[in-house]
């Protein structure tokens, strides 16, 4: 793990992580505005609650603190990896039933799923610059979901937004965490060891 | 053997004798002070539309031989109302604390259990010894949707309440307001004012949880406030302060991404520097020392004055014994 511990090395890693904690920040805010529309538009109550839906991919996570860098950003990769098929997925859906009636909308989902693509592509970055592999995406992704109702599409919706609106705030905290030197090496902690 | 019992405020109370007939004779005290017999019904003590300050100890004897038959204490007081329930995270990862209290007091015991509840997991709240009302969770989670209910139940002798409150990890997050707020004049720069703090020693990762601030400051003599918002760092110039005029500045600080604003810190004052007048300087000193000697007046040595570096060039001589002649001219008027 040479590599990782060159001066060089760390520098591209600070850089990496802070224009990540950037990219992150504007993604957050852009979900959240995402998410008063969407709630607005699909007629849905804010404050419902939403059972954990199959196949989104959950923020909360335990031991948060004790995360290795590798964890932190393999389960960062994975997640919006995720994310960026569930809500082409939505896009879909969302050009179904309204057409061009909602462009807005649409538009503002398609400027999310590029932020969530262009994130899952920064942390392939990150991965690689650790001389990590990059986990290959599975096939063709995950298998086709079940035809949903137009109401349980709507409620899956909210339920992926509000997750992902998480998942940005978790990954400016992953991000700083990864940024943050080692005492000894002056390498990030945890980036070095196996999972 | 002495009892104890709790009645509503306003309520009517009726106190037997323990075992005695509603004929006996007897006597009731209430605190030692012997009850008038109106109050009396047969051997029973009858109080009617009890107030607070009928709480006490009521005893009963046999009339003739004064033996003690019964003993009470009365407390009156009230059921709880609402219970008032407040719930923040300050040391955000860490967890968080309710704290609470009742609205009005009910002037007799009451106890308080708190229940929180995040998805279908109960969680335990530990009590804290100090102060009282409070209890705190450690968070097993984070970065979670699910949401966090706590339900607190207040119950006495004459009944109880309860209040539920339901919120997110990310909503009661609210930091303590920045610590060691110090505000200082900047050297030769007559409208700035540099202000310096540090986060909050209970927020426990400030590096990993960065705070932002902002601070507001105004002239005493004004009501409107300036406002500045920084994103990093623990110090900020202010360069548009009117001179000479003193000013009152506070900080508050947030979470950088999650929560609300802390409530303000601590005000502190401070004036932008000004430049001292040379001559008034010296005057002022001439002054001190004249007005200190009760004796017949004495020229102060000019010499003295112009030792003080106050003045310097060639000129100096010239308007230092100026200064000296005005002074001893203005001297002999005020002696």
């Amino acid at each position: 793990m040479a590599a990782a511990d060159s001066p060089s090395a760390a520098l591209r890693r600070r850089d990496l992580c802070s224009r990540g904690i950037r990219l992150a920040g504007k993604m957050r805010a852009d979900v959240v505005d995402l998410l008063d529309a969407y709630v607005e538009q699909q007629g849905l109550d804010a404050s419902a609650s939403v059972a954990a839906v199959e196949g989104v991919p959950l923020a909360a996570v335990e031991r948060w603190d004790e995360q290795t860098g590798t964890q932190r950003l393999l389960e960062n990769l994975a997640a919006y990896r995720a994310f960026r098929a569930l809500l082409a997925q939505m896009l879909e859906e969302q050009r179904e039933q309204l057409g061009e009636a909602d462009a807005g909308l649409g538009r503002a989902l398609a400027a999310v799923l590029l932020q969530v693509s262009a994130f899952a592509y920064h942390l392939e970055e990150l991965l690689r610059l650790e001389s990590r592999g990059v986990p290959g995406e599975e096939g063709d992704g995950p298998p086709p979901p079940p035809r949903l109702s137009l109401f349980e599409q709507k409620l899956r919706g909210l339920g992926v937004l509000r997750e992902l609106a998480q998942w940005a705030v978790r990954s400016v905290r992953d991000l700083r965490q990864l940024a943050k030197p080692s005492p000894a090496t002056g390498a990030a902690p945890g980036l070095a060891e196996s999972p | 053997e002495s009892h104890l019992q709790y009645e509503r405020v306003g309520a009517d109370v009726t106190m037997k004798c323990g075992s005695m007939d509603w004929d006996a004779a007897v006597t009731w005290t209430v605190n030692g002070t012997d009850i008038d017999e109106s109050h009396l019904n047969g051997s029973y003590l009858i109080l009617k539309n009890v107030n607070l300050s009928q709480s006490g100890q009521y005893s009963c004897y046999e009339g003739s031989s004064w033996h003690l038959k019964y003993q009470t204490f009365l407390r009156v007081g009230t059921p709880p109302k609402e219970p008032v329930l407040m719930c923040r995270s300050n040391n955000y990862p860490k967890g968080f604390y309710c704290s609470w209290h009742l609205p009005t007091p009910t002037y007799i015991p009451n106890t308080f259990n708190i229940s929180v509840i995040h998805g279908t997991k109960d969680m335990v709240c530990e009590k804290d010894a100090v102060p009282k009302n409070r209890c705190h969770i450690r968070y097993l989670q984070l970065f979670s949707t699910v949401k966090y209910k706590v339900t607190l139940t207040v119950t006495n002798a004459l009944g109880k309440n309860f209040t539920t409150l339901t919120f997110d990890e990310f909503a009661i997050v609210k930091p303590d307001p920045p610590e060691s707020v110090v505000a200082k004049p900047v050297p030769n720069n007559p409208r700035r004012l540099e202000v310096s703090w540090q986060n909050p020693s209970s927020w426990p990762d400030p590096e990993s949880f960065p705070l932002k601030f902002f601070l507001r400051y105004r002239p005493l003599i004004l009501d409107t406030w300036q406002h500045v918002e920084l994103s990093d760092g623990t110090s900020h110039i202010i360069t548009d302060a009117y001179a000479g005029k003193e000013y009152i500045i506070q900080v508050a600080a947030k979470d950088n991404d999650i929560g609300t604003w802390s409530d303000w810190s601590v005000a502190v004052h401070a004036t932008p520097w000004t430049e001292e007048p040379k001559h008034l300087t010296t005057e002022a000193q001439i002054t001190e020392t004249t007005s200190a000697s009760t004796s017949s007046f004495m020229a102060p040595p000019t010499t003295k004055i112009c030792d003080k570096g106050a003045v310097v060039g060639s000129g100096a001589m010239a308007v230092c014994w100026t200064a000296g002649l005005v002074v001893a001219a203005y001297s002999v008027l005020f002696i």
